[in-house]
């Protein structure tokens, strides 16, 4: 197999969960809506007010998480691999070359945002910057820089906007089914009959349908990974730099300072070290991001 | 909707769809040129770096006239290979000066004082990241052309391509059959690196 084919199955894979989930959306806003006797009106101000919310962490996502991350840019002298290395797959990608940052911290960790490639902005941790190789950074810059290129923040950043309107419409289902807020319908018993049903329908979807839209966030999230890993070796043509990379990664276990729950999916590798040895299905289902071992395991499928 | 509208509006997609393969292949072909044109860049860049090489490391090296000779060798297949810009002489002139780096490399693992020196480790540095431009920027013009050359061949923009008189694209032509493919049995023993 070659990274040809790894970036196509990659793209084919979370091009189904994204119609997966878009077909979740508009069936949990059907019945939601439909149960209470609402149009779907409620469901465009259910969207808008979810789209205000998240609108600005997507806008504004390179200043905010470097704000909260305590950065600072990296130049040439001070990191010469760091900078020639993203430049150089710049170059071959004919992109733009983004704005470098650097966290000092001995965990080792990278991530990128922006929510396009003219605004992008790429940082990495001191621990990380001082243990790799050449070939290796190169190799997670790459995977940096394949986030960006793939628009990965802007594909999440819908995703989050559609998850929170699934979860307000559910709140809000959940706060006006049971309030007798309802319109009050002059139908017969045939509908009824049909709105009963509507209505425990609605209601299971209610209290899990937020908990089903994040699971499908977080295999999303998985799936870009991964194709941020393939499309890494593509710009590089060299999987065994990252591989390396992702085993050296691996090998280090401190926890990243700077990090919460809330950039972690953000990240190269998942900053809280969540990870114990033997991780059950169940929680698997939960993880931002893919084990490292599949990971590795994925590239040198195509050494 | 009567069949005419029908007939219209399916006139009127294929129009677009064939002016958007049109122009894609266009896009392309101007995309290639200039990539050729960057590693020609990337080339003029290295050449700047030979003379500051060479007179960092004059003072240490006066018996490695074999370097010195090298690197003569290659600013001369850079000019050439800025002057005439055909991909033969790009070729020639990226093999001599990736051959400098580990020849350079070999030098100074035998010779711990240019080793430390703080000028020589710069630029071997920039030596280095100079060959990696370069490797990317024929990178980029590989994977221009594979773009243009898969669009020539698969369906159904082969037959707009064809309409419009598109050629396959040459890239940075390899011969496929040649000596340069064959590994010799004397080629296949390990080298022996005399370091004296």
């Amino acid at each position: 197999m070659t990274h040809y084919q790894l970036v196509s199955s990659n793209k084919r894979r979370s091009a189904i969960i994204m119609i997966g989930f878009v077909m979740f959306v508009v069936l949990v806003s059907w019945v939601l809506a439909g149960a209470l006797e609402y149009d779907l009106s409620v469901v465009g101000m259910a969207l808008i007010f979810s789209g205000f919310i998240s609108f600005g962490s997507y806008w504004w996502s390179d200043k905010i998480i470097l704000g909260i991350s305590n950065a600072r840019i990296a130049s040439r002298e001070e990191f010469f691999d760091y900078f020639t290395t993203t430049e150089n797959v710049c170059l071959g990608q004919r992109i733009p070359m983004p704005k470098l940052y650097v966290i000092e911290d001995s965990a080792m960790n990278a991530f990128a945002t922006g929510r396009n490639p003219e605004n992008a902005v790429v940082c990495a941790t001191t621990g990380l910057l001082n243990k790799l190789e050449r070939a290796e950074l190169e190799g997670v810059v790459a995977h940096e820089l394949a986030h960006i290129n793939n628009y990965d923040m802007l594909l999440m950043s819908i995703v989050t906007i559609l998850v929170g309107m699934i979860s307000l419409l559910s709140d809000w289902f959940l706060r006006i089914g049971f309030s007798g807020g309802r319109k009050k319908s002059n139908s017969d018993n045939n509908s009824g009959q049909i709105q009963v049903f509507l209505m425990v329908a609605g209601l299971i979807l209610a209290l899990l349908s937020p908990l089903i839209a994040q699971l499908i966030k977080l295999a999303l999230s998985r799936k870009r990974e991964y194709l941020a890993d393939s499309t890494a070796v593509s710009f590089t043509k060299n999987p065994v730099g990252l591989a390396n990379a992702l085993t050296k990664i691996s090998l280090d276990q401190e926890p990243l300072e700077v990090a919460n729950k809330a950039t972690a999916h953000l990240y190269f590798a998942d900053p809280l070290k969540n990870h114990h040895g033997g991780i059950g299905m169940f929680a698997k289902m939960f993880q931002t991001h893919p084990p490292i071992e599949e990971r590795i395991k994925n590239l040198l499928s195509i050494a | 909707m009567n069949i005419f509208t029908i007939l219209l509006l399916a006139g009127v997609a294929i129009a677009f769809y064939v002016v958007s393969v049109y122009n894609g292949l266009q896009k392309l072909k101007t995309q290639i040129e200039a990539s050729i044109q960057e590693i020609g860049n990337q080339l003029k860049r290295q050449a700047s770096l030979i003379p500051n090489l060479e007179s960092s490391v004059k003072g240490y090296m006066k018996q490695e006239t074999n370097i010195f000779k090298m690197l003569t060798e290659a600013r001369k297949s850079v000019t050439q290979a800025e002057e005439s810009g055909n991909v033969k002489d790009i070729n020639k002139a990226i093999d001599q000066i990736q051959g400098l780096v580990p020849q350079m490399k070999v030098v100074l693992e035998s010779n711990p004082e240019i080793k430390s020196d703080q000028t020589v480790i710069k630029f071997m540095n920039e030596l280095t990241d100079t060959a990696d431009k370069i490797a990317y920027a024929r990178r980029s013009v590989i994977d221009l052309t594979q773009s243009f050359n898969q669009k020539l061949v698969t369906f159904p923009s082969n037959l707009i391509a064809n309409a419009f008189g598109f050629k396959k694209e040459v890239g940075l032509a390899t011969p496929t059959s040649g000596e340069h493919l064959e590994v010799s049995s004397s080629e296949m023993e390990s080298p022996k690196v005399d370091l004296n």
